[in-house]
């Protein structure tokens, strides 16, 4: 999948003006007049992203912002994939993914995309290394570096010794810093977390966003995830805020 | 393998609805199982009520002799003997007379069927001498015969001799005659129809639990009654016989079914001598069938509930192995593989189940009183019959039934769109 470039031309509407975002190769996500929308009805229609153009850089620390409702889960599924776009195009890492079939997308995520989400993030049934090393079993890597990777994801999010513990044996913060080592693991273009936060303590949330933080740094790994909380905002080195669905400001910090 | 470990350990996340489950599969299997096993075990009863009584496993008879038992469609049966003697497949025969006759005692009068038995021969081949209740068994003496035919000094065509006659206890009550009691045979001879009568003594008194034989069956030794009836030493009715293998009397083709017919000669099984069981057995195979749709039916929607139940439960979770590049064809095949195992493990239960239940009935018998069903009593109590075909065929079924059931939530499960599974809160 990784070798599909962007032949798929995007589905723009009339009605949406091309307010592409100017295209730069170094961008991973390229998204251009993303919209999704739900509901048929043209009075009832929910506009839950409309129009988004944006780039996310290689290894950018981006935080995408704003109240609940506002869209920013249905972006992340969109950057991601998980969503089916209404008009627009998603490009990732120079792929448009907006056509793929489930499949295909499938096998696109698992190659190119980490993710983590609000909660129940990990599969239940399985150990802490179990969850890190499923990914890289779909991927088809041989058992020794599977073996390797796990003890270095472990270590690197702080959980030596931790990973036979199935995933109601860790705390909320710990099951997230393995969420974090499973979505490392495949070694993905970029990691999007929804929320990552949402359901942990604030001291624990700084925690992880320190880590993430860290780990982007170090490892020069882009993560783009959603939150409403300012404490856990302010440490993303960009700011996207949207509301009713549309970017209303892009910053730099 | 990493399916099989998680379908594995997903069946025990929620061990009581798994447990339920396989006991649902189980149930209905070891039912099954036991349903087929007491269906066998009862036509078998049925069948050796049948053949080791006293029909034996095949006979041959005059043809056209069956329709309407006719004493002239008797044959020469020495050379048929000589066959049967020397086929390894036999087991046993036996030579018959057999006429209807008026039966009179001193209190009453009934009409009956005299059957002339070689007393050594029908021993072997069916209970004759085990369903005597009063009385001894024929000795085989045909010196009654000769005294029979030596009886010119009779005044009347009365043939007077002390032949040994076993009658049904049934037959006994109606003529009010008991062990000792003379009784008058009025019938007619081969061939003349010549009205002849013999006395006899009662010597015993049998009861078979079939009704058709106690009420109107009496045996008397065969060649005495050849005299009677105006027949040769080496002329009967019938030759009853019994195979070493009693599967060999449903094969048509065996090489001394194929000698022992030609023009005049018609041997046949047991089966097409008793069309009444044929239809019992092949009755009772539908009846297995409309057991196994119905327990089949309820287990496969035993199945899927659970499973989609299972899914519910679980769709956030599926919403995460999309997310991170699950296929969902690999979702359909986690869910098979669940149904599989479940199957598995209940048939394992099943079986263990329906073995234990049907060895033990298997030996002790289910008590089902004394029934007669289509003239055939079942007086003994039913062994169930447990056979490997049981425990190969219907788990399989159940397998390929519960992986069935399965494939409606397996696509269900891997259409679940990941964005709509992550929404829904556990």
């Amino acid at each position: 999948m990784p070798s599909k470039r962007s032949t798929i031309s995007a589905k723009l509407s009339d009605k949406q003006p091309a307010t592409a975002a100017p295209r730069t190769d170094q961008a991973i996500i390229t998204t251009r007049s993303l919209c999704r929308y739900y509901g048929d009805d043209e009075h009832n229609k929910v506009k839950a992203v409309d129009n988004i153009s944006i780039e996310i850089r290689p290894a950018e620390f981006t935080a995408i912002v704003g109240p609940s409702g506002s869209g920013k889960t249905t972006l992340l599924h969109l950057l991601g994939g998980l969503d089916d776009v209404t008009s627009g195009s998603v490009e990732l890492a120079g792929t448009n993914i907006a056509d793929m079939s489930g499949a295909q997308l499938a096998d696109f995520r698992r190659d190119h995309i980490g993710f983590i989400f609000q909660a129940y993030n990990l599969i239940p049934v399985l150990s802490a290394a179990e969850n890190i090393e499923y990914i890289m079993l779909l991927q088809g890597i041989n058992n020794n570096t599977r073996k390797q990777r796990v003890e270095q994801m472990l270590a690197q999010v702080g959980l030596q010794g931790h990973g036979n513990r199935r995933p109601n044996k860790l705390s909320g913060g710990q099951q997230q810093r393995v969420a974090i080592a499973r979505a490392m693991a495949s070694k993905p273009d970029i990691i999007l977390a929804d929320e990552p936060t949402a359901n942990l303590d604030s001291k624990t949330g700084i925690a992880l966003l320190d880590l993430m933080k860290t780990l982007n740094e170090t490892n020069n790994i882009t993560f783009v995830f959603s939150t409403h909380d300012e404490k856990i905002m302010n440490r993303a080195s960009r700011l996207i805020h949207i509301e009713d669905g549309q970017v209303i400001k892009d910053e730099n910090r | 393998m990493q399916t099989l470990k998680l379908a594995m350990r997903n069946i025990f996340r929620n061990t009581r609805r798994s447990v339920l489950t396989i006991m649902l599969i189980g149930f209905s299997l070891s039912a099954l199982i036991l349903t087929d096993a007491i269906t066998r075990g009862m036509l078998l009863l049925m069948t050796q009520n049948v053949t080791q009584t006293f029909s034996g496993e095949a006979q041959s008879h005059r043809k056209g002799y069956r329709q309407n038992l006719d004493i002239d469609l008797y044959f020469t049966s020495d050379l048929l003997e000589k066959q049967l003697h020397q086929d390894p497949a036999v087991k046993f025969y036996t030579s018959r007379v057999i006429s209807g006759a008026m039966i009179t005692s001193s209190h009453n009068v009934a009409a009956g069927l005299i059957y002339g038995v070689d007393a050594a021969g029908e021993s072997k081949l069916g209970k004759t001498q085990q369903a005597l209740i009063q009385g001894n068994y024929l000795t085989g003496s045909d010196h009654a015969a000769s005294d029979i035919l030596a009886s010119d000094n009779i005044t009347s065509d009365l043939i007077t001799s002390d032949g040994e006659m076993l009658m049904g206890y049934a037959m006994a009550e109606l003529l009010e005659a008991d062990i000792g009691d003379r009784i008058v045979v009025s019938l007619s001879e081969v061939d003349t129809g010549e009205l002849t009568q013999a006395l006899f003594r009662i010597s015993g008194i049998f009861k078979f639990g079939i009704r058709e034989f106690d009420n109107n069956v009496a045996f008397v030794n065969i060649n005495p009654f050849r005299s009677v009836l105006g027949l040769k030493a080496n002329q009967s009715h019938e030759i009853a016989f019994s195979f070493i293998d009693p599967e060999d009397a449903k094969k048509p083709d065996l090489d001394i079914f194929k000698q022992l017919n030609n023009e005049t000669i018609e041997t046949l099984g047991w089966l097409e001598l008793n069309k009444e069981i044929s239809m019992i057995i092949e009755m009772s195979s539908y009846a297995s069938l409309i057991v196994g749709i119905v327990l089949f039916s309820l287990t496969v929607l035993g199945v899927i509930n659970s499973m989609f139940m299972s899914i519910y439960e679980r769709i956030y979770e599926f919403g995460v192995f999309l997310a991170i590049g699950t296929r969902p064809v690999a979702l359909a095949l986690l869910i098979l593989c669940e149904a599989l195992l479940i199957s598995l493990i209940s048939c394992f239960f099943g079986m263990l189940l329906s073995f234990a239940i049907g060895s033990w009935t298997g030996v002790h018998g289910i008590p089902f009183g004394n029934v007669e069903f289509s003239g055939i009593a079942i007086s003994s109590n039913i062994l169930t019959q447990l056979h490997s075909s049981q425990f190969i065929n219907f788990p399989l079924y159940v397998i390929l039934l519960t992986l069935g059931a399965a494939i409606y939530p397996a696509i269900f499960a891997a259409r679940i769109a990941p964005t709509e599974a992550l929404q829904r809160s556990l």
